[in-house]
């Protein structure tokens, strides 16, 4: 595992604050994208699952500290998500333009079930209606996620240049 | 033992540490273990938040102006730059005149129930979780803002304070699934407890007797039965009944009066007299 660990708290912090008090002043479609959790599931997809977890617990923290619901409920359902779909990433061939896509889709579906499920469990009374209501939100993710990704792939080859063997 | 195989085990071993820590977390903060320790953590970020939000809310004006300055622009076109001028003056003495009706309008909601202490507290974030319905907003215990507290905005209740820190708090929105409010319909004097959907602006009226009979349009107000909420504060309107002559009872759809994506300024009602239900704790005999 890399230093990026390090950097990922303090990088998260910062996009909890942008989560809670910027973006919501800019809606895309009448929806706030969940920015720590798509950068995330970015850094997860480039740099596999160790890094992807870490990462995930990070943006799931700075997640709860801004919301009402109890600490570590993000940290978990955000590390379960992206975990699971690291783990399917693993399965297919190698990524492509589009993939980051399709596991966001599948990410976040994973994110508002477990989710739901959870609060249910801590006594947070939420209907189903309230998650179908949500589901733009996947459709939003789902093409997010690319320009994070190209982002994300930008840095991650500044950090970490590939070594080539002669 | 191959390399493969301890990378596997490295992997299940973060895994599971942090997992392991999520659920503890979890744990401690529902208990209330961590009330102490996360309000250090987050009264600090209170006015981080604060200071983000305003300029986002400054660069958001920036950007939804276009229309005015290509409007403006194509003045400019035929106008002299003191035009120009003006309109810009124009823009700002707008921009003045709107502040101006929201504090005025709070202002008269003061007016109206001078036996209410307020605070008054700028909204400064929302909830990151796009699943439930809450907001920051900018005063906290050292405000004298305590949980529970209601929350209203000019236009009509907002919610309940449901945590503090120094100098912030969140407050969960009257919308919210968890939220029960103790209400009444103006017409009908229909009185039930009023719960939030968790979708949109619409809250549902359950269990309404039958006898009562639910106009679509009906101002909602709080009952201030149970010492919560003060009497009287504007929720909404009805804007939906669902009656059927099979049920016993019938259940009105309230639509709110606050426009919670636009909410900037909310009143917490910190000090407020309870409706008198001494009545009802005095026994029989005397």
């Amino acid at each position: 595992m890399s230093a990026s660990v390090y950097v990922a708290f303090p990088l998260m912090a910062l996009l909890g604050v942008a989560q809670t008090a910027v973006l919501p002043h800019f809606p895309i479609l009448g929806q706030v994208p969940m920015l720590p959790f798509l950068v995330a599931l970015a850094w997860g997809l480039l740099r596999g699952v160790n890094e992807g977890a870490v990462w995930a617990f990070m943006a799931g923290f700075w997640q709860d500290m801004f919301s009402i619901v109890p600490l570590g409920t993000h940290a978990l359902v955000f590390l379960l998500a992206i975990t699971a779909v690291l783990l399917i990433q693993q399965l297919l061939p190698l990524s492509q333009f589009l993939l980051p896509a399709l596991f966001a889709t599948i990410a976040t579906i994973i994110y508002l079930i477990l989710h739901t499920l959870l609060l249910r469990l801590l006594g947070f009374p939420l209907a189903l209606n309230a998650v179908t209501s949500l589901l733009p939100i996947v459709i939003l993710h789902a093409i997010i996620i690319l320009p994070i990704y190209w982002l994300m792939n930008q840095i991650n080859r500044r950090v970490n240049p590939r070594r080539v063997e002669l | 033992m191959d390399l493969n195989q301890t990378q596997q085990r490295i992997r299940w071993g973060i895994f599971i540490t942090l997992a392991g820590l999520a659920v503890l977390l979890t744990i401690l903060d529902s208990t209330g273990n961590l009330d102490g320790a996360l309000a250090l953590v987050r009264d600090p970020f209170g006015t981080v938040l604060s200071w983000t939000s305003t300029r986002a809310e400054n660069v958001n004006d920036l950007l939804s102006a276009p229309r005015d300055i290509e409007t403006a622009q194509l003045e400019i076109e035929q106008l002299q730059a003191k035009v120009d001028a003006l309109e810009r003056e124009n823009e700002e003495l707008r921009e003045l005149q709107g502040e101006y009706q929201i504090l005025l309008e709070l202002f008269n909601r003061a007016r109206e129930t001078p036996t209410y202490r307020r605070v008054t507290a700028a909204v400064i974030g929302q909830d990151s979780n796009p699943g439930v319905r809450s907001i920051i907003i900018d005063k906290g215990s050292a405000d004298g803002v305590r949980v529970g507290m209601p929350v209203e905005s000019a236009r009509g209740l907002v919610g309940q304070v449901f945590r503090t820190t120094p100098n912030s708090a969140q407050v969960v929105l009257v919308t919210e699934n968890s939220s029960a409010v103790p209400s009444r319909l103006g017409s009908s004097r229909a009185t039930g407890i009023l719960r939030g959907s968790g979708v949109g602006n619409t809250m549902t009226i359950d269990w309404i007797d039958l006898r009562f009979q639910v106009e679509i349009g009906e101002t909602v107000l709080t009952s201030g039965l149970g010492g919560r909420f003060p009497q009287d504060l504007v929720i909404g309107r009805v804007i939906d009944v669902n009656r059927s002559e099979a049920d016993l009872f019938q259940q009105a759809v309230i639509q709110s009066a606050v426009d919670f994506e636009a909410l900037e300024i909310v009143f917490v009602i910190v000090d407020f007299e309870p409706i008198d239900t001494s009545i009802f704790s005095t026994s029989p005999g005397g």
